[in-house]
C-alpha cells in the first residue's frame, strides 16, 4: 500500500499558486527525499499531508486515509517536524515529550527518547532556553514518540551542525530499519542522498524529476560538461554539435561553448565546431555531479 | 478525543506564566482588603457573606476586575500560537481542532480558576480563626466557585476571539470591545433606560413591556447574570425562592457564554489554513 498519495494535487493561496496539478506516489517502507529550493512548494505539499492546508483541487491520501477527513487518524500514526514551529517556552524538554505521549495516548520513555536525540542533559530545562538546533532534537524526539509508522520531516537539518546532521540521518536509517515510511524534504541534495531510496525534485509547484538515487546518478554517469573558448560562436554553428551522438546538450554566450556529452564524443565537438568555421582557442572538461544535475533541475535548465 | 492532553498542556504552561502568580497576590490582597473594610465594631460579628456581597467585591473585584482578567487570560490562547508557530507543534500531533479549541477554554479557565481560588481562600484562613465573623463555609465556597465560572465565561468569550482572529491585534480588539460593552458601556445605558422605560413604557412596536427589556438585559449580560445567580446563592435562594425562572435562565445564559463563543471560533477555525 502507498503511504503517501496526491492525485492531481494544486493549492492556491489567492492568486499565488504553490502547488500545481500534483502527482506523487510514496510506497511504504521506502525512504523519500523531497527536494527542491526554498518556495518550491515542499512545505506547501507537507502542510497538505498534515491538514494545515487545504487543497484547491486534487486528493491526498495518507497511510490510506482521507488526509483532511480522518487527519486525526493519520497523525496518531505518524511523526512529525514540522517547519515554522515554535516549542513551549515555559515547559521544559520533558513536559514536551510527556505532552506528546499523552497526545498519542502511549507510555513511554521519556529519558530514552531525549537520550536518542541527543538532549537528555537539557530534560529538565525550559525549552525556551534551548538552541535552534536543541529545539530541532527535541521536535525530533516528540516525532518519534509511539514509533509512528511514517515520519515526515520537513528540513529536519536546518539547525543542526554537521555533526547533528549525521545523528538525524543515523536516526532516518534506524527509523527506516523498523519499517517505518520516511518522507522528508531538503533544499540540500547532500543531505539527502546516502539515506533515500528515491527523490522528488520540486520546482515552481511542480515535481520535475522523480527517481531513485541509482537512476539520477545513471543519469549522469560518465556524463562530462566540455567547455570550449572560442572566437565567436552562433546558435547555427551550435546545430552541427547537437546532431553529433552522445552529446545532450550544447549552449553559447558567444566566447565560450558549453557541450554536456560522452566522454567519447569531445574530439568530434571540437572537429565539428571547427569544420562550421569556430576558431577553438582552449578547452577544459568537467565530470558532471549529482549536485549539478540537482541544480540543473531546480534553476529549469533540464525539464523531466 | 484528546482535549484533556491540551488543556494540560495549557494549563502546565499558563501557570507558569508570571500572570497567574501576579494575580493571585493581588486577588489575595484585593479580598483582604475588602474584609479588613468591612470589618465588624468592636464586640459585634459580621458574617463571610456579607464580606462576599460588600460592593468592594462584588461590584470592584468580581464583575469588574475579573472580567478584565480573564480577557487578558485568555485572548492570546490561539492566535499566540499560530502566530509563534507553536500550534503546528500542536496540530502536529493527534489533536482535532475542536480538541484545540475546548482544550484551550478548559486550560485557561484553569489559569483563572487557579488565582480566583487562590484569592479567596487564603484569606478565608483568617476569617476562619477571628472570632467577629461568622464564616459560612457552604456559601463562601459556592460563591468563589461561581465567581470562578464568571471568569470562564469570559475565557470562552476570548478564546472565541483567539480562534477566529487571524492576527492577536484582532483578538485584542475584540477583547476589549467585549469589556466595554459588558462592564461600562452596559452599566451606562442601563440606567437611563431604565428611567425612560419607566416614564414612557415600551415603545408599542416592541413585544415586550418595559420590565422585559431590562431583564432581558440584565441577562444577557453575564455580569448581570452571575449577579441574579450569586444574589439568590448567597440569600440560600438559589433556585428555590424568589424569581426562580430569571435565576434559571441567568444559570443557562452563563453556559451559553461558556459554549458558543468557542463553537463560533471553531467553525470559523476548522476551515482555516494555517
Amino acid at each position: 500500500m502507498a503511504a503517501i498519495e496526491l492525485d492531481g494535487v494544486t493549492k492556491q493561496f489567492g492568486d499565488v499558486t504553490a502547488v500545481s496539478d500534483l502527482d506523487l506516489t510514496v510506497p511504504e517502507g521506502e525512504v523519500f527525499g523531497f527536494l527542491g529550493p526554498n518556495g518550491a512548494g515542499k512545505s506547501t505539499t507537507i502542510n497538505m499531508l498534515l491538514d494545515f492546508v487545504r487543497p484547491t483541487a486534487g486528493e491526498v491520501r495518507v497511510l490510506g486515509l482521507d488526509a483532511k477527513r480522518e487527519s486525526v487518524a493519520v497523525r496518531r500514526r505518524t511523526g512529525v517536524l514540522p517547519e515554522g514551529y515554535d516549542v513551549y517556552h515555559r515547559l521544559t524538554g520533558r513536559k514536551h515529550v510527556e505532552f506528546a505521549m499523552r497526545s498519542k495516548e502511549v507510555d513511554g520513555d521519556v529519558d530514552a527518547i531525549l537520550e536518542r536525540v541527543g538532549i537528555a542533559d537539557a530534560a529538565d530545562r525550559k525549552a525556551g532556553g534551548y538552541s535552534k538546533g536543541m529545539r530541532q532534537r527535541l521536535t525530533l524526539g516528540m516525532a518519534l514518540v509511539g514509533d509512528p509508522d511514517l515520519l515526515i520531516l520537513d528540513e529536519p537539518s536546518s539547525g543542526l551542525d554537521p555533526g547533528g546532521a549525521r545523528e538525524m540521518r543515523e536516526i532516518v536509517r534506524a527509523e527506516a530499519d523498523r519499517g517505518a515510511t520516511v518522507f522528508f524534504s531538503s533544499h540540500v541534495l547532500g543531505q539527502v542522498e546516502s539515506v533515500c531510496d528515491r527523490v522528488g525534485i520540486m520546482r515552481e509547484g511542480e515535481l520535475v524529476a522523480e527517481d531513485s538515487i541509482e537512476g539520477l546518478r545513471d543519469a549522469v554517469e560518465g556524463g562530462e560538461t566540455l567547455v570550449i573558448t572560442v572566437d565567436a560562436a552562433s546558435e547555427e554553428n551550435l546545430d552541427a554539435v547537437r546532431a553529433l551522438d552522445g552529446v545532450t546538450d550544447a549552449t553559447t554566450d558567444g566566447g565560450t561553448v558549453t557541450v554536456t556529452c560522452d566522454p567519447d564524443a569531445k574530439t568530434a565537438v571540437i572537429g565539428a565546431l571547427e569544420d562550421a568555421g569556430v576558431t577553438v582557442k582552449d578547452f577544459q572538461t568537467e565530470e558532471t555531479s549529482l549536485e549539478d544535475l540537482f541544480i540543473a533541475y531546480t534553476e529549469g535548465e533540464v525539464s523531466a | 478525543m484528546t482535549w484533556q492532553a491540551v488543556a494540560r498542556k495549557d494549563f502546565e504552561d499558563a501557570v507558569r506564566s508570571r500572570w497567574v502568580l501576579g494575580l493571585s497576590v493581588l486577588f489575595v490582597l484585593l479580598v483582604s482588603l475588602a474584609a479588613y473594610l468591612a470589618r465588624p465594631a468592636p464586640g459585634q460579628t459580621i458574617s463571610s457573606n456579607q464580606i462576599l456581597n460588600s460592593r468592594l467585591i462584588r461590584d470592584a473585584l468580581v464583575t469588574t476586575l475579573i472580567p478584565l482578567i480573564a480577557l487578558v487570560v485568555a485572548y492570546n490562547a490561539v492566535i499566540g500560537e499560530r502566530e509563534s508557530g507553536s500550534l503546528k507543534l500542536l496540530l502536529s500531533l493527534p489533536h482535532s481542532r475542536a480538541d484545540v479549541v475546548f482544550g484551550k477554554v478548559i486550560g485557561r479557565s484553569g489559569a483563572i480558576a487557579a488565582p480566583v481560588c487562590a484569592g479567596f481562600l487564603l484569606p478565608a484562613l483568617i476569617f476562619v480563626i477571628v472570632p467577629a465573623v461568622n464564616f459560612d463555609v457552604a456559601s463562601y465556597l459556592g460563591y468563589t466557585a461561581l465567581t470562578a465560572i464568571l471568569g470562564v465565561a469570559f475565557v470562552a468569550i476570548a478564546v472565541g476571539f483567539s480562534t477566529a482572529a487571524s492576527s492577536s491585534r484582532r483578538a485584542v480588539g475584540g477583547a476589549i470591545g467585549t469589556y466595554f460593552l459588558f462592564v461600562p458601556l452596559w452599566g451606562a445605558v442601563q440606567l437611563p433606560l431604565q428611567l425612560y422605560l419607566g416614564m414612557s413604557g415600551s415603545p408599542s412596536w416592541l413585544p415586550l413591556t418595559g420590565q422585559q427589556v431590562l431583564r432581558m438585559l440584565r441577562l444577557l449580560n453575564p455580569t448581570g447574570s452571575f449577579k441574579i445567580v450569586s444574589n439568590a446563592f448567597l440569600q440560600g435562594a438559589l433556585y428555590t425562592q424568589g424569581n426562580v425562572s430569571m435565576q434559571v435562565s441567568a444559570t443557562l445564559m452563563l453556559l451559553v457564554w461558556i459554549l458558543v463563543p468557542p463553537l463560533l471560533g471553531l467553525l470559523w477555525f476548522q476551515e482555516a489554513d494555517l
